[in-house]
């Protein structure tokens, strides 16, 4: 069986002002097949949002590649890549269209994957009362709270029913009750529903609930001189 | 089966709801009224729309780019929410279209009511909905185009 998504040596520069930021100098390699949980740990800067971008096809890598079931995707779209694997992304920031209610914009998000709409009211009612966000579904998300922003993000991607789940930094903006939910949350999504997870976290400690774990390390400065300089 | 559809990222987005798409539309509708009870103008009615075309690229693409952060956070939005930047540019492309057509909707509508301006009316209407269109989704290419567009991702 092909694995859900690959990356084979994907290094990522950026240019700074000391020189070119070269994140994973050594390039990174993760597999994931069905229904595995790995957790990218690392510390602030060290490329986990590159990387989740890298892997939704968001940013390019200048080295390496990204394989979906198997396809290589490493210059294809996030578009195209959800129709190989039903992704949904979690991003570090909260997105969600300013315009739109909290219920509004999860019926757009699955009328976008495709769920029948007799189906969406039933999930979307599911997804707002797990989050605790039942209360304020007629609300505008500018209005809301960040860890209340970020909790719609979490209802809209997990009432897609992806088959992998890119989380980024899960807990960011979370209070304390939300960040105890979410761990057990993930873990009981993929256990029981087989949902492929890509999670990125600062945290050792959360990063030792998923199955497996890769470790970033620093990034390089490449000086102009081209000598080799650690962060 | 679920199929993934584009359709809800146009729709949602087609219609001019904000109120820079509101003031666009009043801009372009005052010069659209002034030429078409203008007393002095080309005999042909359609000749009368060329001139006041002009005003729809700036006055369009200026309603799109005051709303820069507002617009950011939805086209992060339907990235996130699966869509794909022509999805994006479509939509934008309809509600400027749309503002356009609103707001020269008087002047196009006198020109029905004489039946021989219609043929005259096609060449104008149709630049005057590309135009619309075209600069209010140009800013939107730019942001979603620039190297910095998925840093908003990050913290």
């Amino acid at each position: 069986m092909p694995s859900v998504i690959e990356t084979r040596s994907v290094v990522v520069e950026y240019p700074s002002i000391r020189g070119v930021l070269r994140l994973y100098d050594q390039g990174v390699s993760v597999k994931l097949d069905q229904g595995d949980f790995l957790a990218v740990l690392g510390g602030s800067g060290w490329g986990k949002s590159t990387l989740v971008n890298v892997i939704l096809g968001l940013e390019k890598p200048i080295h390496g590649s990204v394989s979906f079931r198997d396809h290589d995707v490493t210059r294809e779209s996030f578009v195209k890549r959800c129709s190989l694997v039903k992704t949904a992304a979690v991003f570090q920031r909260p997105t969600a269209l300013p315009q739109m209610t909290v219920s509004q914009n999860l019926h757009l998000a699955l009328s976008l994957a495709g769920v029948p709409r007799k189906e969406r009211d039933e999930r979307i009612k599911e997804a707002l009362a797990f989050f605790g966000l039942d209360k304020i579904e007629r609300s505008y998300p500018d209005g809301l709270s960040a860890g209340q922003r970020r909790r719609i993000d979490l209802a809209r991607a997990l009432a897609v029913k992806p088959e992998l789940l890119v989380i980024d930094e899960p807990t960011g903006d979370l209070d304390g009750s939300a960040t105890n939910l979410l761990i057990p949350l993930l873990r009981g999504l993929n256990r029981n529903q087989g949902t492929t997870i890509f999670m990125t976290t600062a945290l050792p400690r959360q990063a030792s609930q998923a199955k497996h774990q890769v470790h970033l390390r620093p990034p390089m400065v490449l000086t102009p001189e081209n000598r080799m300089v650690g962060d | 089966m679920e199929k993934p559809s584009w359709t809800p990222i146009v729709l949602s987005g087609a219609i001019p709801r904000e109120a820079t798409d509101l003031l666009a539309i009043l801009v372009m509708g005052i010069v659209a009224l002034e030429a078409s009870l203008a007393t002095i103008g080309p005999p042909v009615f359609g000749s009368r729309l060329w001139l006041p075309l002009l005003v729809v690229p700036p006055t369009v693409a200026l309603a799109s780019v005051s709303t820069t952060t507002r617009r950011t956070k939805e086209e992060l939005a339907l990235f996130a929410y699966g869509g794909s930047s022509w999805q994006i540019l479509l939509r934008y492309f309809f509600r400027g279209a749309i503002c356009a057509l609103i707001a020269f909707s008087p002047i196009i509508l006198q020109g029905f009511l004489i039946p021989s301006s219609i043929p005259e009316l096609f060449l104008p209407v149709l630049a005057l909905l590309l135009a619309g269109g075209l600069f209010y989704s140009l800013p939107s290419l730019r942001r979603i185009r620039s190297s910095s567009f998925v840093e908003h991702y990050k913290s």
